[in-house]
């Protein structure tokens, strides 16, 4: 249904879902007039972006206190492009706070509801821009992944969550949690939604030294063999269990070659990723002091003090814990037992990964251990749902493409599974994935409808 | 100044560690301007600011202009170049990292001739030479503290000496060569004042042959005298302490110029863990054969070097090459005019006696240099060489220069029409008596008989034909004798 055509419907229809989900931490459809006229692919075309990306026009709070009220300054490479081809920034979507987080509920200023079922998150950290997607209130969103952090709500959500090579979409203008692994990601409602915004955004950019051109698929996206990742009883819930072994029952049906594999090294992703991680998220985020913008505490007698006092005050708990643990590993006389250690694992991952792929074009493997968790503790504690990143974050520490892709609903709640593809083979997931859409589309949450141009 | 009691007894150790800020258009990271002397807070945006979402984007001629140092400091070239954060907190660092270089700088182990009171040179070993960020500065006022983030994100390069000086003359004399040095390369403007060349000194004793001893670094050297009296200062307190049976405590001193002291700023223990690790947001440097070799080609011949040819080839002694050389526009210039002529074999001792004093005592007058002065090497030597022609005499020749920096016009102009010009000299001026005066035999005659007053008749026709340049006295006197001396008898 075209916004254009029903505003008022829609506005009203983003309301209601909005006081059940509360995906967006500002939404403005006021702000798009005059900007829908440009022509292009995307023309038109709503989307909400992640409030760790700077967008000229709105707030860069990254769901922290810290940063309550800043108005982002320039506006995001990646957005920029979008906006070129015509699609339309609705608003900012939540997060956990600087994107750290498996629940969204680490934001500092409110829940974010899974649409499918509303004591349940939506992941994260990108859960706002997967609950809008999954609600229907846009077509797409943009995410940034970490160790996951758009893959896991996608998947918890029901729609697409893509995790491009590293590089080959500027991170300029997404607020740095882990420079090395972070990644700009699309949540998408359809595979040529998430297609044709990763094609849009791709490129180098002479802001971001870590770009790359993309050199384009080396086979045209051909995709015949398939390692599927051999999963140890008890690994998974039961829901996920199931649904894995279907979709690995259907690629079978559909004639693909499929090899088991084990990945030894799966078991060292977790300490890994949180050695490299909060290493770089405690220099990325010490810029916060309160001086220039931002929360600035009252407390406080000189510049020295404010700091300290503003950062105290301004962080929440988990940030803190993930900028003290990367102060600990980064200390002078520990780098090489941590830092430099963890380096060297992430090179052996890497290795693992790229000899999988001399024999098979693409890796099958859980998203997650579970689907969509409840609020709270109750399900999974914090320290639960680190260890069951392991699947998302090896992606971000080998810098390969990954693309959750919605397999089945078990028990009322969406399950996905998570391909991983060579360097630059995004092509090789948009296949299997378009192959797959066909047997089971991104399913619509109960109460839900797609809104499409404005 | 030296103490002959220490220097029997202990060893000094020093080293530096100097920062130049980098002549660049823009900063290292961003494409903000990189000058001094702006309004607060006018040459900033969101990536030297430290907003959220932004990176940096490499200057590549900050690092041209890094590779001209550390090649000028026969420094070893890294392969691979990697920044690195140094991590600390400060009011004036945006990002509360400083983004540098550690493990694998530009350029090591190099070493500089220095040239020492005596004529003599010694190696000075160089540690490393690495390209970082500045940070802002904060401004105390009264109860308020005033942050300008104009400087942060300026390049800054950092050259770090072995401990290899032994004197605070000698480090004066260090950091004076390697000012001028720096200045020929035309990286920095190498202004101490403000804050182009900065210094930090380290400094230790022992007795001799038992290595380095515990040191300490001083702080806020803003002269190359500061750094000189600085360190004889520490040198003597170091003696003092050791000599008491105490041990030196290791810390960072400031100087105090006022007082011409050093007191304890921060000591060891409670100095920053600065946490290295590279820079993720840039990859690593890895400069192309090319690229270096082209640098390479572009170096411009350091002064010392200058200072020996110029000896050699113009022949102009050692006290005065020395002067020449001290600024590089000083020697191009020198250059320039000399090339203007090469068949004048006594034009570059010329050139240099000029330069070297009435050129340069005009500006010093003005505090200009020369590069931004009026006077062209083209205007000098029109200058001397209607001196040479002796159109204009030595002392007219002075005053034509001094009117050259007023006016700014060319040297022959102001002899025209100032009628500074001699006009035709006196062997031209008396073939043009001669052959009026033989013209005219009979005037003469009559002048000769006694009626003078037909001189006239002649001072008129000369005058005439001089275009009156000619000097009156000069024509009335060589009248004179030409006719007396009467007609020719041939």
């Amino acid at each position: 249904m075209k916004i254009k055509e029903n505003l008022d419907s829609y506005l009203k229809y983003v309301s209601n879902w909005e006081e059940k989900i509360g995906s967006f931490l500002e939404f403005d459809i006021s702000r798009t007039k005059g900007m829908s006229t440009v022509e292009g692919q995307l023309a038109g075309i709503p989307f909400g972006v992640k409030d760790n990306f700077a967008v000229e026009g709105f707030n860069i709070t990254c769901g922290s206190k810290i940063l309550e009220g800043v108005s982002a300054p320039y506006t995001a490479t990646s957005v920029a492009k979008l906006q070129a081809a015509g699609a339309v920034v609705v608003g900012k979507t939540n997060l956990d706070a600087f994107g750290m987080g498996s629940s969204t509920d680490n934001s500092a200023f409110k829940i974010t509801n899974n649409p499918w079922d509303t004591n349940r998150v939506a992941g994260g950290s990108s859960g706002g821009s997967a609950a809008a997607v999954a609600a229907g209130i846009v077509p797409f969103a943009l995410g940034s992944d970490t160790g996951g952090s758009v893959r896991q709500p996608a998947s918890f959500c029901g729609v697409y969550g893509l995790k491009p090579t590293y590089g080959v979409v500027s991170r300029y203008g997404l607020t740095a949690y882990a420079s090395s692994l972070d990644v700009v990601g699309v949540v998408a409602r359809t595979v040529e939604m998430t297609k044709t915004v990763f094609d849009t955004m791709k490129g180098q950019d002479i802001k971001d030294n870590t770009s790359v051109s993309h050199p384009g698929s080396r086979n045209n996206g051909d995709v015949k063999k398939i390692a599927v990742l051999k999963i140890e009883d008890g690994s998974l819930s039961d829901d996920v269990a199931k649904s894995y072994l279907e979709s690995r029952k259907l690629l079978e049906k559909l004639g693909y070659d499929i090899v088991e594999i084990e990945l030894p090294s799966l078991e060292y992703v977790v300490p890994v990723y949180y050695t490299i991680a909060t290493a770089e998220a405690s220099a990325n985020l010490a810029r916060y002091n309160g001086l220039r913008y931002g929360y600035r505490s009252k407390n406080g007698n000189d510049p020295g003090e404010i700091m300290q006092t503003s950062r105290d005050e301004g962080f929440g708990d988990e940030v803190k814990l993930r900028i003290l643990l990367g102060t600990y590993v980064l200390r002078s006389g520990f780098q090489d037992q941590f830092y430099h250690k963890a380096q060297k694992i992430r090179t052996a991952i890497r290795n693992e990964f790229d000899k999988i792929f001399e024999l098979a074009d693409l890796i099958m493997m859980p998203v997650f251990p579970t689907a969509a968790f409840k609020h709270g503790s109750k399900d999974l504690d914090p320290f639960q749902q680190k260890v069951a990143d392991r699947y998302t974050c090896a992606a971000n520490l080998t810098g390969l493409p990954a693309l959750a892709i919605p397999s089945s609903i078990e028990n009322g709640l969406p399950v996905g599974v998570q391909f991983t593809a060579p360097a630059f083979e995004e092509d090789r997931l948009f296949n299997i994935a378009k192959v797959l859409e066909k047997d089971f589309p991104s399913p619509l949450a109960p109460g839900t409808k797609n809104w499409s141009i404005i | 100044m030296k103490n002959s009691k220490t220097k029997a007894k202990y060893q000094t150790f020093i080293g530096l560690e100097v920062h130049i800020h980098l002549i660049t258009e823009s900063k290292v990271f961003c494409g903000c301007r990189n000058v001094f002397g702006s309004e607060p807070n006018t040459n900033v945006c969101p990536v030297c600011m430290g907003y959220p979402g932004v990176l940096p984007s490499l200057n590549e001629e900050a690092v041209k202009k890094a590779y001209q140092v550390a090649m000028a400091l026969n420094c070893h070239l890294n392969e691979k170049a990697v920044f690195e954060r140094k991590n600390y907190f400060y009011p004036d660092m945006p990002k509360n990292y400083q983004i540098s270089q550690f493990e694998f700088p530009f350029g090591v182990d190099g070493y500089f001739d220095l040239e020492l009171a005596d004529g003599s040179t010694r190696k000075i070993r160089i540690h490393d030479v690495h390209l970082e960020e500045d940070a802002g500065k904060m401004i105390h006022e009264g109860s308020q503290s005033k942050l300008d983030y104009n400087r942060a994100g300026t390049p800054l390069l950092e050259i770090v000496t072995e401990p290899d000086l032994v004197t605070g003359e000698e480090a004066e004399a260090f950091v004076q060569q390697f000012r001028q040095m720096v200045r020929y390369l035309g990286v920095t403007d190498g202004n101490m004042e403000e804050g182009s060349l900065r210094c930090d000194a380290n400094v230790s004793i022992n007795e001799f042959g038992k290595g380095l001893g515990t040191k300490t670094e001083c702080k806020n050297l803003n002269s190359s005298r500061f750094i000189k009296k600085a360190l004889e200062y520490e040198i003597k307190r170091h003696t003092k302490v050791i000599n008491s049976g105490d041990k030196i405590i290791q810390e960072t001193r400031l100087w105090d110029e006022s007082s011409s002291k050093t007191s304890s700023m921060r000591t060891k223990e409670s100095s920053n863990d600065y946490r290295y690790f590279p820079e993720p947001d840039l990859p690593p440097y890895w400069p192309e054969t090319k690229f270096l070799a082209d640098i390479k080609e572009s170096l411009v011949e350091l002064p010392g070097i200058r200072k020996n040819r110029f000896i050699d080839e113009y022949g102009i002694n050692q006290q005065q090459a020395l002067f020449l050389t001290s600024e590089k526009s000083m020697a191009d210039f020198f250059e320039t005019v000399v090339e203007g002529d090469i068949e004048d074999k006594s034009l570059p001792g010329t050139v240099a006696s000029w330069l070297s004093g009435n050129v340069q005592k005009i500006l010093n007058n003005s505090g200009q240099g020369i590069e931004e002065s009026s006077l062209s090497p083209r205007r000098l030597l029109s200058i001397l060489n209607m001196i040479k022609k002796d159109k204009i005499s030595t002392g007219i020749g002075k005053k034509v220069l001094g009117l050259v920096f007023e006016a700014d016009k060319d040297p022959e102009d102001i002899v025209k029409n100032m009628g500074l010009d001699e006009g035709p000299d006196e062997s031209e001026i008396f073939r043009i008596v001669s052959d009026i005066v033989d013209a005219n035999p009979k005037v003469a005659e009559a002048i000769r008989d006694g009626a003078d007053k037909q001189i006239g008749f002649f001072m008129g026709q000369v005058m005439k034909a001089t275009s009156g340049k000619a000097n009156p006295g000069k024509i009335q006197k060589l009248l004179r004798e030409k006719i007396l001396t009467g007609p020719e008898k041939n």
